[in-house]
């Protein structure tokens, strides 16, 4: 057979496992660029002490940032952060993130920690978000991020990689999680198991970084090991006195081998919500219209960034939420908060009945605050709807884009926000 | 490695929060063996730990990628996963924990029932189930080392004890 050109993966992985031509399939041990973790680092901890390690290797390049169970919800949860702030310190890391700071993902994403063409591991499934500025952004174990801060180094099978070729344009009230719930549904949750999303096609270009990131993150949602956006001027532009590390961008050749492509038209694309019970589960939001919702959540690391709360903001101003919902918004960060201050978005939400939590996971986690109570169903912007993801299995949770949340979160039913006229 | 037991079965699509929710995520290993797959159904708590050998269905454990839904399994005493296909965060998670996860979508899609006695062979790939034969895959190398170290962390432990012994010697 003749030799092709190598994916993005191939490229980034032989560079960090220095085997020339690694093949998909083929088990490499690989160096990380950069790793990271949050309030399960505890673990991670574990596992090194437990390995008889004593020092990270290169603990400049490791970061955690408190985000599942911000502030701390009891003595245990208070002591496990305790423990992570001490090794973080005497270990020298280069970043500890408070709780507040916000999640991990959209931390390391908006303070320049993760660079294009790095491999870049996190103990946290949604690592992938990384794939937005070109990273190979992978999700670990908890003990695998130890062995690897003990040792320096990981496995990691060689993956193929699916090419997803975007066309089109959005129509106006469909947005970015609306063509992830599309794809989820279309594919299964084990639709690119083990492969890498590689977004393309004429469309790419024209996403924001925050669209990408909610693309990306979710591609997890597919059982993908990861989703990339190629380096574009788009993410040098993001990048821009940003980027904390030099980086070298790193592109699939022309030539390399796909192991399948797919098109999506976004231009076709509805509105659409996750039924209950399993992330593939997705219709265009009419199927799912009319049923009544009891609590919203705008939060998480898909959809809580600035642009997120803005869109939310435009539908809800003027508005109240309805008397049968809880509305409940979680900015991803402390500086997508300030931002949406800043906007005056945030002043919308208040008015309109929004109540506001840290900047964390939140709901989304299902360890505290905003669990459901039996027989409820939660409209969330969030990207999982197992039974008893948000802490109890007697209640459901649908997943859509901010703006059907908030045009739910006005009617009390699940709504399409075209519907409702917006100024 | 051989293996023989008791085959406990679960259905498509139990999601890694199923097995164990996040608000177990940080109990000793005792009480999370107590709390793992209840939320399932009435028996699947009693019935995973009576069995060493798990028989799992499309996709179990998928979603998130918290290592305390392996973590419960290998604490209820449960040492082969068998089935699939499985989704990548859990399949890693598993290993690292010392569980052998082995890739048979056939067992499943004939319907293995529960207590039915299975039978194991890693080195010839053969599983026997029911009177029935299966293959599953070859183990990998890197992957048969953690296992049979015990688990990544052993391994781990290991790994810089003859690195260790290496930068002395040199
Ligand atoms: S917001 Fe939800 S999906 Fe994102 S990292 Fe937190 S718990 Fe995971």
């Amino acid at each position: 057979m003749p030799e092709t050109g190598l994916t993005f993966a191939q490229k980034v992985l032989a560079r960090a496992s220095g085997v020339t031509r690694p093949d998909p399939g083929r088990i490499v041990e690989a160096i990380p660029d950069f790793s990271y973790s949050h309030d399960f680092a505890v673990y991670a901890i574990d596992a090194f002490e437990r390995m008889g390690a004593t020092r990270v290797v290169r603990p400049d390049r490791v970061a955690v940032c408190l985000d599942h169970i911000v502030p701390a919800d009891n003595r245990r949860d208070a002591n496990n952060h305790a423990r992570i702030r001490a090794f973080a310190s005497t270990q020298g890391l280069r970043d500890f993130f408070e709780g507040g700071t916000g999640i991990a993902h959209q931390v390391m994403f908006e303070r320049g920690l993760v660079t294009p063409g790095s491999l870049v591991i996190a103990s946290d499934s949604h690592t992938p978000s990384g794939g937005a500025l070109g990273a190979l952004a992978l999700g670990v174990g908890e003990t695998e991020l130890g062995f690897a801060w003990a040792t320096g180094h990981l496995w990691i099978k060689v993956p193929d990689t699916v090419r997803i070729l975007l066309e089109g344009a959005f129509a106006p009230g469909v947005h970015a999680k609306d063509m992830m719930l599309h794809l989820v549904a279309r594919l299964g949750v084990l639709g690119a198991v083990y492969e890498v999303l590689e977004y393309a096609g004429p469309a790419a270009g024209s996403l924001s970084p925050s669209e990408r990131f909610t693309l990306c993150n979710m591609s997890a949602e597919l059982g993908a090991k990861t989703g990339v956006f190629p380096f574009d001027p788009t993410t040098a532009g993001f990048l821009r006195g940003r980027a904390l590390f030099d980086y070298e961008p790193v592109h699939s050749d022309p030539d390399a081998r796909y192991s399948r492509e797919l098109t999506v038209d976004l231009s076709a694309l509805q509105p659409m919500v996750a039924l209950p019970g399993r992330e593939d589960r997705g219709v265009p939001v009419g199927e799912a219209a009319g049923r009544t919702v009891h609590q919203v959540f705008i939060g998480s690391c898909t959809n809580a960034r600035a642009d997120d709360l803005a869109i939310a903001a435009r539908i809800l101003r003027g508005r109240r939420v309805h008397d049968g919902v809880r509305l409940i918004v979680v900015p991803a960060s402390r500086a997508v908060m300030t931002e949406a201050a800043r906007a005056g978005d945030l002043e919308t939400l208040l008015e309109a009945g929004a109540t506001f939590m840290p900047s964390g996971c939140a709901v989304c986690a299902g360890v505290h605050q905003g669990v459901l109570g039996d027989g409820e169903l939660c409209l969330s912007t969030s990207n999982r709807n197992a039974p008893g993801r948000m802490g109890n299995k007697r209640a459901e949770i649908a997943l859509c884009s901010p703006a059907t949340a908030a045009a739910s979160a006005i009617a009390g039913v699940i709504t399409d926000a075209r519907e409702l006229a917006v100024a | 490695m051989k293996f023989r037991g008791t085959a406990a079965v679960f259905g498509d699509y139990v999601s890694g929060d199923t097995i164990l929710p996040a608000r177990y995520a940080f109990l000793d290993p005792e009480a999370m063996a107590g709390h793992v797959l209840e939320e399932l159904d009435g028996t699947a708590n009693e019935r995973v730990r009576r069995s060493e050998i798990l028989v799992a269905g499309t996709a179990f454990g998928y979603g998130t990628g918290r290592e305390s839904s392996a973590r419960a399994l290998r604490a209820a005493g449960v040492k082969v996963v068998i089935g699939g296909p499985f989704a990548r965060m859990f399949y890693r998670n598993a290993i690292n924990n010392g569980l052998l996860v082995l890739d048979c979508p056939a067992l499943v899609g004939d319907g293995v029932e529960d207590g039915r006695e299975i039978e194991i062979d890693t080195v010839s790939g053969e599983v026997r189930c029911a009177g029935r034969a299966y293959k599953v895959p070859p183990v990998p190398d890197a992957i048969g080392r953690i296992v049979a170290a015990g688990d990544l962390v052993e391994y781990g432990r290991r790994w810089l004890r003859d690195r260790s012994r290496e930068n002395a010697d040199a």
